[in-house]
């Protein structure tokens, strides 16, 4: 009987810690089949980045307009991008640094996409992704100007960059609070 | 109530596969980078359940389906980190990794605390997440990790 007591103690406990855990579960299926059917209406396979810089360029503007749910959904858009880019047109050398990137990429991604309503985690995972996406844009090619901007203030002035299409600032990482903040420090 | 009673004892009978394996992999990320013992410590009390491939599997864990709740978390926690498979990640994906782990630690999202509030022991002291933090730095200033 005591062990019973126990045992159901347990189990409740167990469902009162885990059901946070499954209400994040619940959205991220949510935005996962909109982006999926994107997707789908898109069509899989291409050999240009295009699809890969749109959805980032779309995560972007969303952060600068302090918009985590828009960003959310972008973060699977891309991660998608990435899965349906088709790296038969690439080189040996290419190929290598995309699967490279890709691997590291989608995780940011992954993360971006599951963490609506934490825009600053949202953020953190954007630094390394804009690291990841201009380093696939030096390789491969990014197929649209893009223009590498530079923060310095952000993260207690370690600073970050991000890809741009346009060479007017617009701070992803600061948002609404300080949109104009940054300088263009190359042009891809 | 005795149905529910039958269930509990039936699901009782489907426990889940144990994350256990002896041997140290040649990936340990304390092969990488040379790790004092206080981290090794911190890390393994706080980290390797989830985050390694030897779990420390506490009584209650026998009993379902609390056992599957903890073989969910260590599924998830081990896709996401493997301190026991570090060296199979890019040069890359390990500093995303160590970067991950230090803001982790930084804003307190881990441990999860779900988990230390069933391991106090887990739970980071500021002084056990400084030097992690610490090395987590040090790593990252390194000359491997500079571009």
């Amino acid at each position: 009987m005591k062990t019973l007591i126990i045992g159901a103690a347990v189990i409740s406990l167990a469902f009162t810690t885990c059901t946070s855990g499954n209400k994040q579960n619940s959205t991220e299926s949510m935005s996962k089949n909109t982006s999926e059917t994107k997707s789908l209406e898109a069509g899989a396979g291409t050999t240009s980045t295009r699809r890969i810089v749109d959805s980032y360029i779309k995560l972007k503007n969303a952060l600068t307009e302090d918009n985590d749910k828009d960003a959310a959904n972008a973060g699977y858009e891309l991660v998608k991008a990435f899965e349906n880019f088709d790296k038969s047109s690439l080189n040996q050398e290419q190929a290598k640094e995309y699967t490279d990137i890709y691997e590291d990429a989608k995780e940011h991604a992954e993360h971006i996409g599951a963490n609506a309503g934490n825009i600053n985690h949202q953020r953190e995972h954007f630094e390394t992704l804009s690291k990841d996406v201009y380093d696939l844009v030096k390789s491969v090619g990014g197929a649209q100007k893009l223009y590498y901007t530079n923060c310095p203030m952000y993260n207690n002035n370690k600073g970050a960059d991000w890809l741009s299409e346009t060479k007017t600032i617009k701070n992803p990482y600061l948002g609404r609070k300080m949109p104009r903040c940054g300088t263009v420090k190359e042009e891809l | 109530m005795l149905i529910i009673l039958a269930i509990l004892l039936i699901i009782q009978f489907l426990q889940p596969e144990r994350n256990y394996r002896l041997e140290k992999t040649e990936a340990d990320i304390s092969n990488l980078y040379q790790m004092p013992e206080s981290v090794k410590a911190i890390l393994q009390s706080s980290c390797y359940d989830c985050h390694s491939n030897s779990t420390d599997y506490p009584w209650y864990t026998s009993i379902q389906p609390f056992g599957w709740f903890m073989a969910y978390h260590i599924r998830e926690g081990k896709s996401e980190l493997n301190f026991n498979e570090f060296g199979n990640y890019s040069a890359r994906r390990q500093k995303s990794k160590l970067k991950s782990i230090g803001e982790s630690i930084r804003n307190g999202s881990m441990p999860l605390s779900s988990y230390t509030l069933l391991h106090q022991s887990a739970k980071l002291s500021k002084e056990e997440e400084y030097v992690v933090l610490k090395w987590i730095t040090d790593i990252q200033s390194s000359s491997f990790f500079k571009k």
